[in-house]
């Protein structure tokens, strides 16, 4: 009836409501454009540049691995590589087990837990130049409010942000205050996700309110857990403002992130191609330690 | 279950009372600094500087408030941030809309791979790309202008993320029932879906803006001019230039001048702001 | 303004999976045809196709003699009503009817014209103004079906749009779809799974399964000569009884199938076909219920249902097979009384082991 070549011209004519356009990539033209040329190229081209001795207008000479050798031989860098791990350290655990904490307490409908939850969620929406200002002033030593409350109990306040082992600690310390409400209320979505019936049956079969704690909903929030923990790590890895403003760094670099180091290389110091280097690290720290972290969880989640 | 309950109300009592004297604690720890910081911004200046106990009795002035008004750039810069931050929320609504759309509902070729290629670049931190931008930026004169600020935020992929989940929530019959209306896809996405992701663009119109309001890196390194100054650079340039306790009051006024506005659009947005938090996390 | 939609040697295929093969089929204008079949023959995607929501693989639609595949769905001139109703939910009544017409220009004065009557027509012109999320089902169901009758299509095309509505609903909006038929005598294209819908709208009925058609015609002709055990088994409640043929043999009015030892039934089946009889098949209307010696075979109530206008006894017979017998709705049989059957011959059809009726036979 129809010959062979009849039929496929046919096929390709009769197109239906969902076959392939190439005028319906023009919907997602215009943010690929600017994902393209703002982020691609630029990904991309900072590892170009981290290959040269770069200032801001050229991308000078190449020096191939030049940059990594100078970075890994600064002593200085690697005390910033040093003093970020030390920074995650301190506030990763803190934020993951006070949020989960606040999430635990504050898991009810009560007038009071849900202002206080928003009280704790406040801080986050400011910007880190007014987190910056006031904590500042909570730790000026003789004027601030911590040497206030040292006072009541007849102490004299040390002064945090000048003391070499001390000034870390206030920086995690204002993080952790400015940063509290993002963990808090994922595990309380993670919470509400748990049925109700579950706990209905725990009741029924007599446990206890610390068993039915460990037992039931801390494993189910599990996942949660392991996502906080990650998403902090790549968040605090990108130290900058608090330490910029608060202690410059210092004292003596002991306040100086990878952040601040990747600052003061490319935008003080202008050598663009080093700068590049350190935030090609950076990257690559970050993202191996968001694998570790996930593939730490995903083993440990396959044994139990 | 009732007959447990006098036995392990005495334990209850106080396992819940300890519970809440630290959560009650820790609320006070938060709250403390900020209303300490108000506590000072209606102080007089000297009258701090010779006694900084002062901030915990009278008289309360508003002094400081009113000098910010006239002197310094506080207004400049948040005139400043509020173009940046409206455009980026006006671009980003836009784009990710139009791209959430395309690759919800419609099919082109490369459109999978084009997705995931996307959603990597939610892996990538701002260290990674901000150099190079810089320098791309000083190639094409970018710096020191409005869209020289704007436009990096425009790359941002969470929006797109975002978008396109909502856009596949909505049941596919309304696009079939407009194609039978010969409806133009356009006309689709614009008079049929769009008006239904009114949700959706709330939340991430609060995100967005909130995030723009309170960058610092790239306007740190971008604007480096005191007139094009965000407020957040502009507030970091003060806390830079002052001396132990001179002017503490003047610049406690202006952090709370400053967060005032954030804070009042994050008591009326609480939940969307909770939301589009939340599901950043999600990626 | 009504269309004649002709479909020649249409397939289509999702990935490796052939959903229709080789289909051909006619509607002429003005018909009212039914796609009836289970979930996944294929009827939704065929509707589908002609309405140009799915892409035709191979073959051609024609609708008034022009070729349509080719064409987006908008310009086929059809109108659909959804199942779930698909109505625009942040548009008003008017707004849902009146977007399709405005998107091809239709001037304003006409729009509202032609909105006000289908409107009044529907029963819905109180509703006009309101959003779909403040109707019922049955009014959503008549605010889509208004928004197709304002298109003035040449043909209207109903995708399950009953299924979403409860029982009572149901009826009524079958009968309201019948008028709207008689009224506007458009062809319409109806799909559903229902026997009863089937039964009672078409003019013609296209039983279809497992991406075949089984058979075409008339609702009666459907039911009382069945071309497949399919369609004989798909069609009429309850199902049609379908018992396994030991042997065949020709008689004097047709072929005689013997069921087991005791039961034989004399159909008018073509004796020729003797060697083909595999499976006998008799609706519940006749099979009648005597006393245990009277009839050809005897069994034992398992289980009486009593429907209100009748009662359907489910009789186990000795072979282990159950057959089910309709009888009067006063009717004094218990569980467990022992009867017998009489098969009405004249009424019984006769499929061979691939499911093909065995044709007829007039004696000469």
């Amino acid at each position: 009836m129809t010959n062979r070549s009849d039929a496929s011209a046919r096929r390709r004519k009769a197109a239906g409501a969902d076959a392939p356009d190439w005028r319906n990539a023009l919907f997602v033209a215009p943010y690929l454009f600017f994902f393209a040329t703002l982020l691609v190229f630029p990904l991309f081209w900072g590892i170009w540049l981290s290959f040269h001795k770069a200032d801001i207008f050229t991308s000078g000479p190449f020096v191939g691995l030049g940059n990594y050798i100078r970075l890994f031989n600064d002593a200085v860098f690697l005390r910033s590589v040093g003093n970020t791990f030390y920074f995650v350290f301190l506030t990763v655990p803190a934020l993951a087990l006070l949020g989960l904490f606040l999430a635990l307490s504050l898991n009810s409908n009560s007038r009071l837990a849900t202002i206080l939850r928003g009280l704790f969620f406040s801080s986050s929406v400011l910007s880190v130049t007014i987190v910056t200002l006031i904590w500042r002033f909570v730790f000026i030593p003789q004027y601030g409010l911590l040497a206030a409350i040292y006072k009541l109990f007849d102490a004299e306040a040390p002064s945090f942000l000048t003391d070499p082992s001390l000034a870390m600690i206030a920086i995690a310390i204002t993080t952790i205050w400015w940063c509290i409400g993002l963990p808090m209320m994922l595990f309380l979505a993670a919470l509400q996700q748990i049925p109700a019936d579950i706990y209905e049956a725990a009741a029924l079969d007599n446990a206890s309110r610390w068993r039915t704690l460990t037992s039931i909903t801390l494993p189910s929030i599990r996942r949660t857990f392991v996502l906080v923990v990650i998403i902090q790590i790549v968040m605090q890895f990108q130290l900058f403002g608090q330490a910029w403003l608060m202690t410059r760094g210092g004292p003596n670099n002991v306040t100086r992130p990878i952040v601040l180091h990747i600052y003061d290389l490319a935008f003080r110091r202008w050598d663009v191609g080093l700068g590049a280097a350190a935030s090609e690290v950076l990257f690559a720290l970050i993202l191996a330690a968001a694998m570790i972290q996930y593939l730490m969880s995903r083993s440990a989640g396959e044994r139990s | 279950m009732s007959g447990r309950a006098n036995s392990r109300s005495a334990r209850r009592g106080i396992g819940d009372h300890l519970i809440l004297a630290l959560v009650l604690a820790l609320s006070i720890a938060m709250i403390a600094p900020a209303l300490w910081v108000i506590g000072l911004s209606l102080k007089d200046n000297h009258e701090l500087m010779a006694n900084p106990n002062s901030v915990f009795h009278p008289p309360y002035v508003i002094d400081n408030y009113v000098n910010i008004l006239y002197g310094g750039g506080v207004i400049r810069w948040i005139l400043n941030s509020l173009i940046v931050s409206v455009g980026l929320t006006f671009g980003t609504l836009l784009l990710s809309s139009l791209a959430g759309y395309g690759f919800a509902r419609l099919n082109f070729r490369g459109r999978d791979i084009l997705f995931i290629v996307v959603l990597f670049g939610l892996a990538v931190p701002e260290q990674a790309v901000i150099v190079a931008r810089h320098q791309i930026f000083s190639l094409l004169k970018f710096h020191n202008t409005y869209h020289g600020i704007i436009l990096p935020g425009l790359s941002n992929a969470f929006g797109v993320f975002l978008m396109t989940q909502y856009f596949r929530a909505i049941p596919k019959e309304l696009d079939e029932a407009a194609l039978i209306d010969n409806a133009s896809r356009f006309k689709i996405f614009w008079k049929v879906l769009l008006p239904l992701t009114l949700p959706a663009q709330a939340t991430l119109g609060i995100f967005t803006f909130l995030l723009s309001w309170n960058d610092y890196f790239w306007p740190l390194i971008s604007a480096t001019e005191k007139s094009m100054y965000t407020l957040t650079v502009g507030m970091a340039s003060m806390q830079v230039n002052f001396a132990q306790s001179e002017g503490v009051g003047f610049l406690m006024a202006q952090a709370v001048f400053a967060g005032a506005p954030i804070f009042i659009v994050y008591l009326f947005f609480q939940k969307y702001i909770v939301t589009a938090v939340s599901g950043a996390a999600m990626k | 303004m009504t269309a004649e939609i002709d479909i020649r040697n249409v397939s289509k295929s999702f990935g490796a999976l052939t959903v229709i093969e080789n289909l051909s089929l006619s509607i002429p204008a003005h018909e009212f045809v039914v796609f009836l079949g289970p979930s996944g023959c294929g009827k939704s995607t065929l509707l589908r196709m002609i309405a140009g929501l799915e892409g035709v693989d191979e073959g051609e639609i024609f609708i008034n003699g022009v070729r349509v595949d080719p064409l987006p769905p908008g310009q086929r001139g059809l109108a659909m009503v959804f199942q779930s109703y698909a109505l625009y939910p942040h548009m008003t009544v008017r707004q849902n009817m009146a977007f399709g017409l405005e998107n091809v220009g239709t001037p304003r004065a006409v729009i509202a014209g032609r909105v006000q009557i289908a409107a009044r027509m529907l029963e819905i012109d109180h509703l006009l103004d309101r959003k779909p999320g403040q109707l019922s089902g049955g009014q959503r169901q008549r605010v889509a079906i208004g928004r197709a009758v304002v298109k003035e299509p040449k043909a209207f095309l109903f995708d399950e749009p009953l299924s979403n509505l409860d029982a009572a609903l149901r009826a009524r909006t079958r009968i309201e779809i019948a008028q709207l038929h008689q009224r506007l005598r458009a062809t319409m294209i109806f799909v559903t799974h229902d026997q009863i819908e089937a039964m009672t709208l078409a003019e013609r009925i296209v039983v279809m399964n497992n991406r075949r058609i089984e058979q075409i015609g008339p609702p009666m002709e459907i039911y009382d000569r069945p071309a497949t055990r399919f369609v004989a088994g798909f069609v009429g409640a309850p199902q049609m009884n379908f018992l396994d043929v030991r042997s065949a043999a020709a008689g004097a009015a047709g072929l005689e199938v013997r069921l087991d030892e005791t039961l034989t039934v004399l159909t008018h089946v073509d004796p020729a076909e003797a060697g083909r009889a595999a499976v006998l098949g008799v609706r519940c209307e006749a099979v009648h219920v005597t006393g245990a010696d009277q009839g050809d075979v005897v069994g034992v109530v398992g289980v009486l249902e009593r429907l209100g206008d009748r009662a359907l006894a489910h009789v186990h017979l000795a072979t282990g097979q159950s057959v089910i017998a309709s009888e009067v709705a006063q009717t004094r049989l218990r569980v467990g009384d022992r009867i017998g059957l009489k098969f009405d011959g004249d009424k019984a059809h006769l499929f061979d082991a691939e499911g093909a009726a065995l044709p007829l036979w007039r004696a000469p």
